[in-house]
């Protein structure tokens, strides 16, 4: 019952402030299959990262799919794995889908909060070998590349972890996302950790690599936005950042430069929340998520890199060049193998937290 | 006799009418509070048999004890700072009174209705590299100017704007009620003014102190959105360290333990102020 009212709650929502009072009444006077039927409309909930993603799968992966199936998407953000976990707990859901990234994912199946992807009504036909990764169906990749004001360093930055990790050769405020499983990759490359050699993690020679840097950290930044505008704003002069937003920041003449080389790369996953009422919309929705036409041009907007092979039929060699899964670029990325850390991530977190305030 | 009767039923049924009026109250309370404060008293104990592990893990590591002294030390600079910015302001408003005191409490009054998420951001803009503040430092000559935003110093700063409202209304409603032909009676026998203002008004002023100071610490404890977003990451206040422990690590037992010792730390400072001043006092 419980999940009734709030399901018919936040249809209400967008509906006029007459039909609202209705709604609202109906929901606490009338069972179940009546505010179904006089509420048609199906209503899946999305939980997305918020700022120029959203906005980016609003335009190209939410309404398709919407005028294509009549359901209506609300959404909820910014990611939360702890929300994902909550809601199992509590039966309550606020949100039905989410994307996760590598090591979010792996962390998410071990805890048995998502669905099992095997059993969903998926079209085995539309994915591609690896498209099921840790019950996972894969939608982008995106990296945590070194952004830099080219005001602060006007003969050039950073150009590698291992400099963004040298205070004496490049003096500055930095800034990192207070993500363990990221920063801690970041922080073994620094240290001259081959790629292929980062996982497991050596978490001790990690640290002393961060402690490097520590006093030159201004901040640790938590969600998108944020970090894009601590970049634009000059709050920090180095950052450890997604490509969305120096992309953005450059194409808005802002004096920032990005860097390639190194760049952490990261794949999003579409993911169902383990128990939603709502799973078989949910595996619909991921399903029309990954098709090649859309997620192409929800890739272009923000330039990250459709992980279906067929998206490519659907960008130009040159659009593709800027994407992290170019084949220039994934020369440079690293790439990361979290199924090795599976067992390392929950407790290097703990470590993490402690590690910044101390 | 009848009319006695009458007299007693009355009364008896104005008692029912005033707890049929509390019953509202009660009801919602006790969903919306004391229901889930009995499911996180729960979640810290019970993991899922029963335990006292995430107590004793809380008291056993110094980690938690330096978050916890951290908090308190936080709480008590702010509150020693607000108390000495409000005092002279609230001081003069009941001195100079009229037009002065209007505007006065006004401005207490409109930051008081302001949202603090409002003025949090309101200070990330002020305190910035390309903010006022310090183009006024380097204006002043001040090369480079400090770097301001996401110190202890910005946090402490922006929690004192905060709670000046609180301190300011609780000093205000107690100095309104000083007479002060007291002050002026102990002129004229002889005392200085300052002597006066510190052996009459002062005292006579200090439930306000203890008011004000009590509602400040407290609110401070359990501040997160403001040290979260302007303090250093170094910080860490123990609502901020809760966040965490849901946010990062699904650690809903561990969260739990610490926000009831959030919860028993707060209750014993109120248990100290309703023990020597009385809660009822509270507002004024």
């Amino acid at each position: 019952m419980t999940k009734t009212i709030i399901k018919a709650k936040g249809k209400s929502i967008s509906r006029r402030s007459a039909l609202q009072l209705a709604g609202a009444t109906a929901a606490l006077t009338f069972p179940a299959p009546f505010i179904n039927r006089a509420y048609a409309r199906e209503v899946l909930y999305v939980n997305t990262w918020g700022g120029p993603w959203e906005e980016a799968a609003q335009k190209h992966l939410f309404e398709p799919f919407m005028k294509e199936t009549g359901v209506e998407i609300k959404t909820v953000s910014p990611v939360s794995f702890a929300k994902l976990a909550a809601q199992v707990k509590t039966g309550v859901y606020e949100f039905d889908v989410t994307t996760l990234g590598d090591s979010d994912i792996v962390r998410a199946n071990e805890a048995g909060i998502i669905e099992d992807a095997s059993k969903a009504p998926l079209d085995q036909s539309k994915l591609w070998p690896g498209a099921v990764f840790q019950n996972g169906v894969g939608s982008h990749a995106f990296a945590t590349l070194i952004s830099y004001r080219k005001d602060k360093f006007p003969n050039g930055g950073p150009q590698t972890w291992a400099d963004f990790f040298n205070p004496q050769k490049f003096p500055g405020t930095r800034c990192l996302q207070r993500h363990a499983g990221r920063v801690l990759a970041i922080a073994l490359l620094a240290d001259g950790v081959a790629p292929d050699k980062l996982y497991p993690m050596d978490l001790d020679r990690a640290f002393k690599a961060l402690e490097r840097i520590k006093p030159h950290l201004r901040v640790w930044w938590t969600q998108g936005p944020q970090s894009g505008q601590l970049l634009r704003d000059g709050e920090v002069d180095m950052i450890g950042i997604w490509q969305t937003y120096p992309v953005r920041l450059i194409r808005e003449k802002q004096p920032v430069e990005m860097i390639w080389n190194q760049a952490l790369l990261d794949r999003a996953y579409w993911v169902v929340s383990k128990g939603s009422p709502r799973a078989e919309l949910a595996w619909k929705f991921v399903q029309s998520a990954i098709r090649p036409e859309r997620i192409s041009k929800f890739a272009l907007e923000n330039v990250y890199g459709p992980l279906n092979p067929k998206a490519f039929d659907f960008v130009s060699a040159e659009d593709a060049k800027l994407m992290p899964t170019s084949p220039d670029n994934i020369k440079k990325v690293v790439i990361q193998d979290t199924t090795k850390a599976s067992d390392q991530l929950q407790e290097a977190s703990k470590q993490f937290e402690r590690w910044i305030s101390r | 006799m009848a009319q006695v009767g009458g007299i007693v039923a009355q009364s008896r049924s104005g008692r029912t009418a005033a707890w049929l009026l509390l019953l509202p109250a009660l009801a919602f309370l006790a969903v919306f509070f004391l229901i889930p404060l009995g499911q996180v008293l729960y979640f810290s104990v019970m993991d899922p048999k029963f335990t006292l592990h995430h107590y004793a893990a809380f008291f056993t590591d110094d980690f938690y004890w330096r978050v916890l002294f951290g908090t308190f030390r936080t709480a008590a600079i702010v509150t020693v700072f607000c108390l000495l910015l409000s005092y002279p302001l609230s001081y003069a408003i009941v001195r100079l009174g009229g037009g002065f005191a209007t505007v006065m409490l006004l401005i207490v009054a409109m930051s008081f209705w302001t949202s603090f998420l409002v003025r949090t951001f309101a200070w990330m803009v002020i305190l910035g590299n390309n903010g006022p503040l310090r183009g006024i430092l380097s204006a002043l000559g001040w090369t480079p100017a400090p770097e301001l935003l996401f110190t202890r110093f910005s946090s402490t700063l922006a929690m004192v704007h905060l709670l000046i409202p609180f301190m300011v209304l609780a000093l205000y409603s107690v100095m309104k009620k000083i007479d002060h032909n007291v002050v002026r009676a102990a002129i004229s026998l002889g005392a200085t003014p300052f002597e006066a203002f510190r052996r009459i008004f002062l005292p006579l002023s200090a439930p306000g102190i203890v008011n004000g100071c009590t509602l400040v610490f407290i609110m401070c404890l359990g501040f997160y959105v403001t040290p979260v977003l302007l303090g250093s990451p170094r910080e860490q206040m123990i609502a901020g360290l809760i966040g965490t422990q849901i946010e990062e690590f699904l650690e809903f037992g561990e969260a739990s333990a610490t926000a009831v010792i959030l919860l028993c730390v707060t209750m014993t400072v109120f248990a100290i102020y309703n023990r020597f001043v009385g809660l009822d006092k509270l507002w004024g």
